[in-house]
């Protein structure tokens, strides 16, 4: 079990691989997004690894990207056809992320890097828990834009009225996308700082 | 690593294609009929909500068949009567622009006099969660209620969506705030209603 816990900590796909950045970026405004997004990234993950990682001895290098990129649009298109017909509030939340699925680096990444060389129970692992490190970070980042910019969250007021009334103003820098390419930076600081730089 | 003849590629890539499209095609098929109830469900719970009412989708149709009928139409927008969930009536407008990254639509019960914005509604097809994503929550909607199309000399402003501090000369009653970090989307919910609702009270 253990081996399968590097992409949580030392070996993160954001803070490490520096995979994924662009919807990490994208979806932390608020927590909720950034939940179904990390949820939806670990269940294709995992399965198109898998499913790469059965057919990998058959899969002709020189398309390989190829015939990557066909079996995650597979997953995605599929997953998303099924959620609008069976969990339409589920797919109302992930319609927009549908297109950033597909275009995410960690599952291409995680194909090649591991899925191409392994067999399928491991690839399976390497892809939940990759997909579960994308989301650990997706879920601080956005714990904090959310609180900070907009006093809220899970859509929950947290912020009391009385702090509004003394004047207190939610910091709208914390919305923009800038302030989370910052709170990366500062995990990724504090990331090496504990466990030492990437080799 | 193995080498591979170019027929095999060939006939590689041609199978996975075709087994791919062959399965999505027979899931989508498959689906299409559950998918539009859904979303047929959701417009009409979507006109309720702009009306006041609270009602879950799976309800959304029945209740909605039986408080609204269609209006006449003479333009391309749909319209209908309503009776709202204060007893009043009011005329539903359907709207449609375009946000920062795809379509943004949505209805506004209008009161029965076309002066006096009674709820709205907006959905959008790809809008920033957590930026312009909020212009379908309640929080945005409830700001239109209650407000005014016309100024005091009866020209018609409609209800201009502005960034705090940048009002100009817009009375209270004709405008609400726009969603900050969400210019684009604001200001194209601006122009939605600014260009549609005029045209339904001439």
């Amino acid at each position: 079990m253990k081996k399968y816990l590097g992409p949580l900590s030392k070996d993160n796909p954001i803070l490490v691989q520096i995979l994924g950045v662009c919807s990490a970026l994208a979806v932390t405004a608020q927590m909720k997004p950034a939940v179904v997004m990390a949820l939806s990234v670990t269940v294709v993950c995992a399965c198109s690894n898998f499913i790469i990682s059965l057919m990998r001895n058959t899969i002709p290098p020189r398309i390989r990207i190829i015939v990557q990129l066909l079996v995650v649009s597979f997953f995605v298109i599929l997953v998303d056809q099924v959620l609008q017909a069976v969990l339409y509030d589920v797919s109302k939340m992930l319609s927009v992320f549908v297109g950033l699925i597909i275009t995410n680096c960690i599952i291409m990444g995680r194909l090649e890097a591991f899925a191409l060389s392994h067999k399928p129970f491991p690839s399976f692992m390497d892809g939940v828990m990759n997909g579960l490190g994308y989301g650990l970070v997706l879920v601080i980042v956005s714990f904090f834009r959310e609180l900070l910019g907009s006093g809220t969250l899970w859509n929950h007021p947290v912020i009391p009225q009385s702090m509004y009334n003394a004047g207190y103003l939610n910091n709208g820098l914390m919305i923009l996308p800038p302030m989370a390419l910052i709170l990366v930076g500062t995990l990724i600081w504090i990331k090496n700082a504990k466990l030492g730089k990437a080799k | 690593m193995k080498n591979f003849s170019n027929t095999y590629i060939f006939l590689y890539v041609s199978a996975l294609v075709l087994i791919i499209a062959v399965g999505l095609s027979v899931v989508s098929i498959g689906l299409k009929p559950k998918q539009e109830a859904n979303k047929q469900a959701e417009k009409a719970q979507q006109i309720l909500k702009a009306a006041g009412y609270n009602v879950e989708r799976t309800q959304a149709i029945a209740l909605f068949e039986s408080v609204a009928k269609p209006y006449p139409q003479n333009g391309e927008r749909e319209k209908y009567a309503i009776r709202c969930a204060d007893g009043t009536t009011g005329m539903v407008v359907s709207l449609s622009g375009k946000g920062l990254w795809g379509a943004i639509w949505g209805y506004a019960v209008l009161s029965s006099d076309n002066t006096t914005i009674k709820g709205v509604s907006f959905s959008h097809k790809s809008e920033t969660p957590g930026l312009g994503a909020k212009i379908s929550e309640d929080d945005f909607t409830q700001r239109f209620v209650g407000k005014k199309l016309y100024d005091e000399n009866g020209q018609f402003v409609s209800v201009r969506v502005m960034p705090k501090g940048k009002y100009g000369d817009v009375k209270e009653v004709n405008r609400v705030d726009a969603i900050s970090g969400a210019t684009i989307t604001s200001r194209g919910v601006d122009a939605m209603l600014s260009k549609q609702l005029l045209i339904d009270n001439r």
